[in-house]
């Protein structure tokens, strides 16, 4: 059976799951300073389980979000306090932090049935801020902007200490979110949430209701933000408000345009292609102008960024399409939403 | 497929075999060693973040023509993490995996310290001279505090020695304070309240926004609270104009600051409104007469440092790379990490910087805790009290 994802070859994602299992044992083999690859690739698979949510909000619903670095703070805090405070196990706040990520994200939900586009974006940036500052101000738990320690994750008795094991537990979360989503996308609820892209009139016509789906979406991207936050704040040991800045937010949205919009596997490269650009590519171009041009490095860092990701956007179509939105009126002419604003 | 996992196999088996790391310290050769650092250098604070980064560099950079410690040349590697605790995280990762640095230094900020706690236990790795003067830098009882070596007196006990001199100078004092709401302002509180306890007072707390402009709201319900000192925690441009909105209100306390308002431009840029001004400080002045300020600006001289880079900040790298260069010398030729940690710990009343005399041992990480008062007379900064611890 063909569906929308003709050409899609079901047949190597199982090597490719197998590829991300023993990329650190090569990685081991390869390099000694293994683990610091092994970080990034535990950054990129937390990002990851956030941009495929974002995705499902943004690609699949058409809601822009500026404020998903707020879910996964709540994710983030809610489990440091659910288990180091309340003293819950890991594996129970591991299930009930997303959850209650979610929630936030069904309250944010219900301005998004009122507002749509520019200003939906501009109430969800908001909703970032007002986790921070509440963040700040609930001082008694969160210790305020100082910051707060968190535990090592504890799963059936096992700790998971180290890049090494964090690896094997972020990815399987990670794997399990991809999969999740994409069986998601593809069931009814997928198909409601594209309908409603595509034309909220249509789809109200076809029987969907509108204010449902669209906060149902809100809630799913949220638990997938929520579960990142969870595992950033357990695997990192530390969690503050910086960590959580509002340019966090656009940044996972970059990933997102930058991979595709409206597809996975699309937020999927994308998490990967700038995290890596980030950690791996950037410094080794600084690298050589400092070596050719003698420039100094730290001023130079956001310009080989923007321009790299200016070329990328330039070859990636859809990739271009969605930085162009997100520079005019975000999502409000967006080709597959005909809804105009100026007839 | 199968051929796939066959050549996966075999990398499996390369991985066992290939893989073990050498006893030497990392980072440590006979003619150098290694030395990491994360500053600011693009984001939001990297006006001061090159000023410290170009004063260590100035100062390794001395030292290597000297021939270095024990022939050993200092090798400073920096890295940009722009005053973000994640990328901090990034950055430190890099320096202890891939760059194999010795030992940690002087890493930006309170929070980006704070994130790295982890890493400091899980690698055993010491971390000389944190920019930061946050009291929790070298609170015991937090996670790898022993690693860190923090050098000036803490926000929280700067809040408490200017209590104190308040209560001596006038017992029935209202005092009032109006801090900034992140970690910084979280750490001067900690100190006020702890002089709350001691002195039986109660002090009226005011807060604001990192960013904020107005403080209308805040000079206005001190002023109502009755106050004649207010203590202001915050940077440079917020005790200007806090003063200045005090002074058009008619409202004339006495304000006082946190280290970070000693800012020479504080005193510039209020004018008639800064007349008076006292700030808490915990290192002698970079223009002073101390030995320390006059061996630093012949330094300045030598390096032909640019004028607009010398002052309070560029200083404070050059110290931290004194106390660096301090305790790699006590760690003795054959340098371990454990061996700085012990060489660190022998410093005892040591006075070749500019701050007060530095003493660390087994069970104190915190080298100085004096802090002097300085005031701004006819728009001249003038010591108006010594040491206080």
């Amino acid at each position: 059976m063909k569906g929308r994802y003709a050409d899609e070859n079901i047949k190597w994602i199982p090597a490719l799951i197998g590829l991300v299992i023993l990329l650190p044992f090569m990685l081991k083999g390869i390099t000694f300073s293994y683990k610091y690859y092994l970080y990034i690739l535990n950054t990129i698979g937390i990002y990851l389980i956030l941009t495929v949510g974002l995705d499902i909000l943004s690609g699949y619903t058409g809601l822009i979000s500026l404020g998903h670095a707020g879910f996964m703070a709540i994710g983030a805090y809610t489990s440091a306090i659910l288990v180091d405070q309340v003293g819950l196990p890991f594996g129970f706040s591991l299930v009930l932090s997303p959850i209650i990520a979610g929630c936030f994200g069904f309250i944010i939900g219900f301005p998004a049935l009122r507002v749509s586009g520019m200003y939906l974006g501009l109430t969800t940036m908001g909703f970032g801020f007002i986790i921070r500052r509440l963040i700040i101000a609930l001082r008694e738990w969160t210790q305020g902007s100082g910051g707060l320690a968190v535990s090592s994750p504890k799963l059936f008795g096992y700790t998971f200490n180290g890049d090494w094991a964090n690896y094997f537990l972020v990815w399987t979360l990670a794997i399990l979110s991809i999969v999740a989503s994409r069986r998601m996308m593809k069931s009814k609820v997928g198909r409601a949430f594209m309908a409603i892209r595509d034309s909220e009139q249509a789809a109200e016509a076809s029987g969907i209701n509108l204010a449902q789906y669209k906060m149902m979406s809100f809630f799913i991207s949220g638990v997938f933000a929520g579960l990142a936050g969870v595992l950033m704040a357990h695997t990192n040991h530390f969690i503050s408000t910086d960590h959580f800045d509002n340019m966090l937010s656009i940044y996972f949205i970059i990933m997102v345009l930058v991979g595709g919009i409206g597809s996975i596997y699309g937020a999927v490269l994308g998490t990967i292609f700038i995290v890596l650009l980030e950690n791996l590519i950037v410094p080794v171009i600084e690298e050589w102008l400092h070596v050719l041009f003698q420039i100094e490095a730290g001023d130079i860092e956001s310009l080989i960024f923007g321009l790299i990701m200016f070329l990328f956007i330039i070859f990636q179509p859809t990739g271009l399409y969605g930085m162009w939105l997100k520079i005019r009126i975000y999502w409000k002419l967006f080709p597959f939403n005909p809804k105009q604003r100026f007839t | 497929m199968k051929h796939m996992i066959k050549s996966m196999i075999a990398i499996l088996c390369v991985t066992m075999i290939g893989c073990g790391s050498g006893a030497k310290s990392p980072g440590v050769t006979d003619a150098e060693v290694v030395i990491g650092t994360t500053s600011d250098l693009s984001g939001p604070a990297k006006e001061l973040g090159a000023l410290i980064t170009g004063g260590e560099q100035m100062y390794i950079n001395h030292i290597n023509s000297q021939g270095g410690v024990h022939g050993r040349k200092i090798k400073l590697l920096v890295e940009d993490a722009q005053y973000n605790p994640q990328k901090t995280v990034v950055a430190v990762k890099k320096l202890i995996e891939k760059e194999q640095v010795f030992s940690l230094f002087a890493i930006l900020g309170t929070s980006p310290t704070e994130a790295i706690r982890s890493l400091l236990v899980e690698n055993e790795i010491p971390l000389i001279a944190p920019e930061s003067q946050s009291g929790t830098m070298s609170d015991l009882s937090r996670p790898g505090s022993k690693y860190i070596f923090s050098t000036e007196v803490g926000y929280n006990r700067q809040g408490e020695i200017m209590v104190n001199w308040i209560m001596n100078q006038n017992p029935d004092a209202t005092i009032g304070v109006i801090y900034q709401d992140d970690d910084y302002g979280e750490n001067a509180l900690e100190g006020l309240k702890n002089a709350e306890e001691k002195h039986g007072i109660s002090i009226q707390k005011e807060s604001f926004q990192r960013g904020t402009t107005d403080f209308t709201g805040q000079v206005g319900n001190v002023m109502k609270g009755g106050c004649d000192y207010v203590l202001i925690a915050a940077i440079v441009k917020e005790p200007i104009i806090i003063m200045k909105t005090a002074a058009a209100m008619g409202y004339k306390p006495q304000f006082m600051g946190f280290g970070p308002t000693m800012d020479h431009r504080v005193g510039l840029a209020a004018g008639k409104a800064g007349e008076g001004f006292i700030s808490a400080n915990g290192a002698y002045m970079w223009n002073s007469d101390h030995p320390s300020a006059v061996e630093y600006r012949e330094l300045c001289n030598q390096y032909e440092v640019p004028e607009k880079m010398r002052g309070m900040y560029h200083f404070y790298g050059v110290t931290a790379a004194k106390v660096l260069v301090e305790g790699l010398t006590r760690a003795g030729e054959n340098l371990s990490r454990t061996g700085l940690i012990k060489g660190m710990e022998s410093i005892k009343d040591w006075d070749e910087t500019n701050l007060p005399p530095i003493t660390w041992g087994p069970n104190d990480r915190q080298g100085s805790d004096q802090a002097m008062l300085i005031q701004i007379k006819n728009g001249k900064q003038i010591p108006i009290a010594g040491w206080m611890k």
